[in-house]
């Protein structure tokens, strides 16, 4: 069959892969400018203390070293993305009367060298009281715990309700009931590139800053919360990036720090963190406990579900608020639940802040939520993947009060997963094939940051030689989010992908656009671009229609520079010839186009959902519990493919963190210190630990997306751990509730299981 | 951040030492550094002079004689692997490289590097004592040798002296009916040892154990032998039920930890596991030889 399209669905590689792979593209980190100085930030050791007293002459007085600054040379205010709340902007960043976790900055260095920056950390004297301090979210809550913030009722930094339908009348309906409880751990996100900027205030006042970023607007806005400046003032521009997973769209030490100090000196300050400080001092993956309720008929009709959710907060509020949201709504998916219901509390810790990361809440309700569901089919006497069917979300289905689902083909991927398994047959012994469902939002609607723009804005320049530029305020974080733009316009322009060229995350050029998080940039900046680049082809076919001298009554198009009457593609004239004309036409002026999009009247969560069920076959080693991934299958649909390669690469990278999460990543710590701050200690899966990994694409139509597209880059992150803790159990008959699922859990539920045989 | 240091590279053996012998506490010994590196980025060493012996060719080799094979310190793990000789004579050498690190570290770090940094998880010295290897260390005052197991002495500590390398490594002729086998349990492909073990087997009249050496690594503060468990097998026809006391004894023998990766209870039921499942291993390898 031959694609209606002739650049979206090919196999392109990413149009920056070549500097990439040839070492030649330039990040945050290989900025160096003319009299530039190197920052170091001076951390808290303790979990919770007050600072009493900083001394910083000696600090000063050692040779190489230019400015030292703490939280007196801040204006003392507080950052958070939750700008609509003032309450939940909690992060002073330097801190000046308290530090709440052990990485909190206390002071920052700028020197000549990074060697004296870091020697002047040394000399700098910090008196501090230290005061009782609380780890665990479930201690938090309780009357005489330690108050991290002052004011904050047993430690609740926010709760979510979340409610449709009779519950309670529902589950006396119910057959059957499960009650499970959960523990979902820690995850750092594990950057290429550590968090990094380099700041520069000139002597006009402005301020300058390149910045490995998920979104320039972001941290362009919220420097101009935190330094009370213009928001014009303030360019960020974000280069290529070494990922984000999530750690990089709220204002960061590097960032804050290298300003204050460049404010000061007005001369450029490069903050790189070091790869402990990435680690114990950044933002991590929010740990929950989870409490959830099931209830169903004998025939699989899943009634009710009620998910009580308590997350570790760490010490400041961070994007956890909308984790916290998310996790509960992403506990009724993909599922049509009559009756639901959650409350979740997100509770401050003296531990470094929890957040954002890929899944954004949802690995973690996905994880308890499809183990549950495994359970029940088994209480049930009813196949899995037959249960996910029965109740699993349709095309145009409403989650009442809260989403309207257009695209949905989750039944097409358990279909095609339900073929796969059967395909593979008798496994050998303790092997065994772990389902999970899972959904996920693409492009974030809620406006917590309160942006007056529109959520993506685009402007398309078309130049005299015909080639395109695109200006967009996404951030490539190595996603291929400018690859994946460029085919947008490319299409609709009926140009060539090499006759685009991207400018992306830059402030100072490039119209706002929120940035990489939320799965929002193939649907939401891919409209804004698609209509920009419309508006070019419009103006293009005003020119050329007058050219051509054609009956009103046809419409024109452009294909592979061509541009002709629809139904006769043999006759036209030259996109290039017309685009020369149509300039000069305009009194010189090049040919622009601009486009914006914000979802309306599409719910408060996201304007389209993606789909998928995977399959993970894990083999087990009875007599350790060491267990290998031998084959993950995802069945996915993300609407209309933009690049396959694309969604390959996602996948890959998807199944590796994910995979991790699931079998060993964890970050355990002695009284809110983090003991594995390495990556040698930090256990990551590697290449030689993936499994075979396979993608079943389902052909769907996003009617709201570019082209029909839709997300395909976190909900790839959310089943994967579920698929492992069912395939565990299928494989040996051990269920473990408790994230991550390692070898010695493994083996010490073998040797509970084994005990309990024997006693009977 | 790595301190400033004064930098030698001899070229030969003698040189070295004179070197070592003239800044003695204050000079540190580098080869590949892929360990060394790792403790001087933390700041955990920090020596004023650096000798490089990687340039030393007279101390990089690999060679088979009659009395068994003679590997030099500097040689690299990825040399040993690769080695036809080794591969063909001592196949479980080769192997235990395959899993050591990536081919990377693999390609810089060296044999005698491992041996020296005397970390209990590391692959190499199982095996070596498995094999009954002897380690020869050189000072200005002349050689020394004994067995691979009496190297270490705790953890991170070894039996050089000051002003000693370690120069060779020899491993005896394997006798005849002699398999061996080596594994370490990792939760990650290629990660360090939780526990690692090695078993040598000798068999003798109708496939009755005539010899064993087992070898634990990162199971105590020091590689070690648990001889009351070789004790249970030797001389016997091995049985299920022997090698499950052999496990078991070999269990209490070892003196783990418990940390991050692993709890010690943990550390000893996977011993009780592989004590038996190397020795299977090793028997079977000796029937192929
Ligand atoms: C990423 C990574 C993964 C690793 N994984 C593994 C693994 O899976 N298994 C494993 O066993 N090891 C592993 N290692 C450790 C490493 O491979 C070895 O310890 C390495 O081979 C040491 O050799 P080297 O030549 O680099 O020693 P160096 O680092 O140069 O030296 C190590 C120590 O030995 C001393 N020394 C070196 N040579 C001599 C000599 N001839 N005489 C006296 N003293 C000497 C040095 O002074 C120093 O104290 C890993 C290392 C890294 C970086």
């Amino acid at each position: 069959m031959t694609s209606k399209f002739s650049v979206i669905g090919q196999r392109v590689h990413n149009i920056d892969g070549t500097e990439k792979v040839t070492g030649s593209a330039k990040y945050t980190f290989d900025v160096v400018l003319p009299n530039m100085l190197y920052g170091k930030i001076l951390r808290s050791p303790h979990p919770h203390a007050k600072i009493l007293k900083i001394d910083t002459r000696q600090a000063k007085k050692l040779i190489g070293v230019k400015a030292v600054v703490t939280g007196k040379d801040t204006l003392g205010r507080k950052q958070g993305i939750w700008r609509r709340f003032p309450e939940l902007c909690d992060e002073e960043i330097l801190c000046r009367a308290k530090t709440r976790y052990i990485g909190d900055p206390v002071a920052a260095v700028a020197a000549i060298d990074e060697d004296t920056a870091e020697e002047a950390l040394d000399l700098i004297e910090v008196e501090y009281e230290p005061l009782p301090a609380v780890f665990d979210p479930l201690e938090a809550i309780k009357e005489d715990a330690p108050q991290v913030h002052d004011g904050v009722e047993l430690n609740i930094n926010i709760n979510r309700h979340i409610e449709w339908g009779d519950v309670d009348e529902a589950f006396r309906k119910c057959d059957h009931i499960r009650e499970d409880q959960f523990k979902c751990s820690s995850q750092a996100h594990v950057c290429m590139e550590t968090h990094d900027a380099v700041a520069s205030f000139g002597h006009n006042g402005k301020l300058t800053v390149w910045t490995s970023t998920q979104s320039s607007y972001y941290i362009q806005r919220l420097y101009a919360d935190m330094l009370d400046m213009r928001e014009s003032d303030i360019r960020v521009m974000n280069r290529h990036t070494g990922g984000g997973f999530g750690s990089k769209f709220e204002l960061d030490s590097a960032q804050f720090c290298a300003a204050i100090l460049s404010q000061k000196l007005c001369q450029p300050v490069k903050i790189v963190l070091t790869r402990e400080e990435e680690f114990t001092a950044t933002k991590r993956r929010t740990p929950m406990y989870y409490f959830l309720k099931l209830g169903a008929k004998k025939d699989g009709t899943l009634l009710a579900k009620e998910a009580r959710v308590i997350t570790e907060g760490g010490a400041y509020t961070a994007m956890g608020a909308t984790a916290l949201y998310l996790t509960g709504f992403f506990s009724s998916f993909p599922y049509k639940f009559p009756n639901y219901r959650y409350d979740g509390y997100r509770v401050y810790t003296n531990t470094e802040p929890s957040s954002a990361m890929r899944g954004f809440g949802a690995p973690q309700s996905t994880f308890c939520g499809e183990s549950q569901l495994d359970m029940m089919a088994e209480d049930l006497g009813i196949d899995p993947i037959e249960l996910r069917r029965k109740n699993g979300m349709t095309p145009d289905y409403e989650v009442p009060g809260q989403a309207f689902i257009q695209s949905c083909g989750l039944h097409q991927c358990l279909d095609k997963i339900e073929e796969t398994i059967e395909k593979r047959g008798k496994l050998p012994p303790n092997h065994g094939i772990g389902v999970a469902s899972y959904g996920f939002m693409s492009g974030g609607i809620f406006n917590w940051f309160n942006t007056p723009y529109a959520f993506s804005a685009a402007v398309v320049r078309i130049n005299i030689d015909g080639k395109a530029d695109v200006f967009t305020g996404a951030c490539d974080i190595g996603q291929g989010s400018n690859t994946t733009l460029a085919m947008i316009c490319a299409e609709e322009l009926g140009i060539k992908l090499e006759d685009v060229r991207v400018f992306s995350g830059d402030t100072g050029i490039c119209p706002p656009d929120l940035g990489a998080w939320g799965s929002r940039q193939t649907l939401m900046s891919g409209n804004a671009v698609k209509r920009a680049a419309a508006e070019c082809k419009s103006q293009i076919m005003e020119f050329a229609a007058a050219k051509m001298g054609v009956n009103i009554v046809y419409d024109l198009d452009i294909k592979d520079g061509w541009i002709h009457i629809v139904n006769r593609p043999e006759r036209g004239v030259s996109y290039y010839d017309i685009v020369k004309g149509a300039i000069r036409g305009k009194d010189g002026v090049a040919i622009m186009g601009r486009g914006h999009y914000t979802p309306h009247r599409k719910g408060m969560i996201s304007p389209a959902y993606s789909f998928g069920v995977q399959a993970a076959e894990v083999a087990v080693d009875v007599e350790t519990g060491r267990y290998k991934l031998v084959n993950v299958t995802t069945a996915h649909e993300s609407g209309t493919v933009i690049n396959p390669v694309g969604i390959e690469g996602q996948l890959e990278g998807a199944i590796m963190m994910a995979g991790g999460y699931g079998y060993c990543e964890d970050q355990p710590m002695d009284e809110g210190k983090i003991l594995n701050p390495s990556i040698a200690d930090y256990k990551l899966i590697r290449s030689l630990d993936m499994p075979e990994t396979e993608i079943l694409e389902i052909d769907t139509y996003e009617p709201e997306g570019p082209f029909g597209a839709k997300e395909a880059g976190e909900g790839l992150t959310n089943p994967t751990a579920g698929a492992i803790g069912n395939a565990v159990y299928k494989a040996v008959g051990v269920r473990i509730n408790d994230l991550p699922i390692t070898p010695e859990k493994v083996f010490k539920a073998l040797k509970e299981k084994e005990k309990k045989k024997k006693a009977k | 951040m790595i301190n400033d240091f004064e930098y030698f590279a001899p070229k030969t053996l003698k040189e070295a030492l004179a070197l070592l012998d003239k800044y003695q506490d204050d000079c540190k010994v580098i080869c590949g550094g892929q360990s060394l590196l790792v403790l001087m980025r933390q700041g955990l060493v920090a020596p004023p002079y650096m000798i490089d012996i990687k340039g030393i060719a007279e101390l990089s080799y690999i060679k088979d004689d009659k009395d068994g094979l003679k590997i030099g310190a500097t040689t690299t793990h990825r040399a040993i692997e690769k080695s036809p000789v080794v591969k063909k004579k001592y196949p479980v050498l080769a192997k235990m490289e395959t899993r050591l690190a990536s081919i990377q570290t693999r390609n810089w770090g060296t044999i005698g590097g491992n041996v020296c940094h005397g970390d209990p998880a590391g692959d190499p010295l199982p095996v070596l004592i498995a094999l009954g290897a002897t380690l020869t260390m050189t000072g200005s005052k002349g050689k020394r040798s004994m067995p691979a197991e009496n190297f270490c002495l705790d953890y991170f500590e070894t039996a050089l002296e000051p002003g000693e390398l370690l120069t060779e490594i020899a491993l005896p002729v394997v006798p005849p009916n002699t398999g061996t086998a080596y594994t370490k349990f990792n939760v990650i492909e290629s990660d360090l040892a939780t526990v690692g073990v090695a078993v040598s087997v000798t068999l003798g009249a109708g496939d009755s154990c005539q010899d064993i050496r087992i070898a634990l690594g990162a199971s105590a503060p020091t590689p070690i032998r648990p001889k009351k468990a070789e004790a249970i097998l030797k001389g016997k026809k091995i049985t299920d039920a022997l090698l499950a006391q052999a496990g078991e004894t070999a269990s209490t023998e070892a003196d783990p930890i418990s940390d991050i990766y692993a709890s010690e209870e943990y550390r000893r039921e996977l011993i009780k596991v592989l004590v038996p499942r190397l020795t299977r291993e090793a028997m079977a390898n000796a029937k192929k030889a």
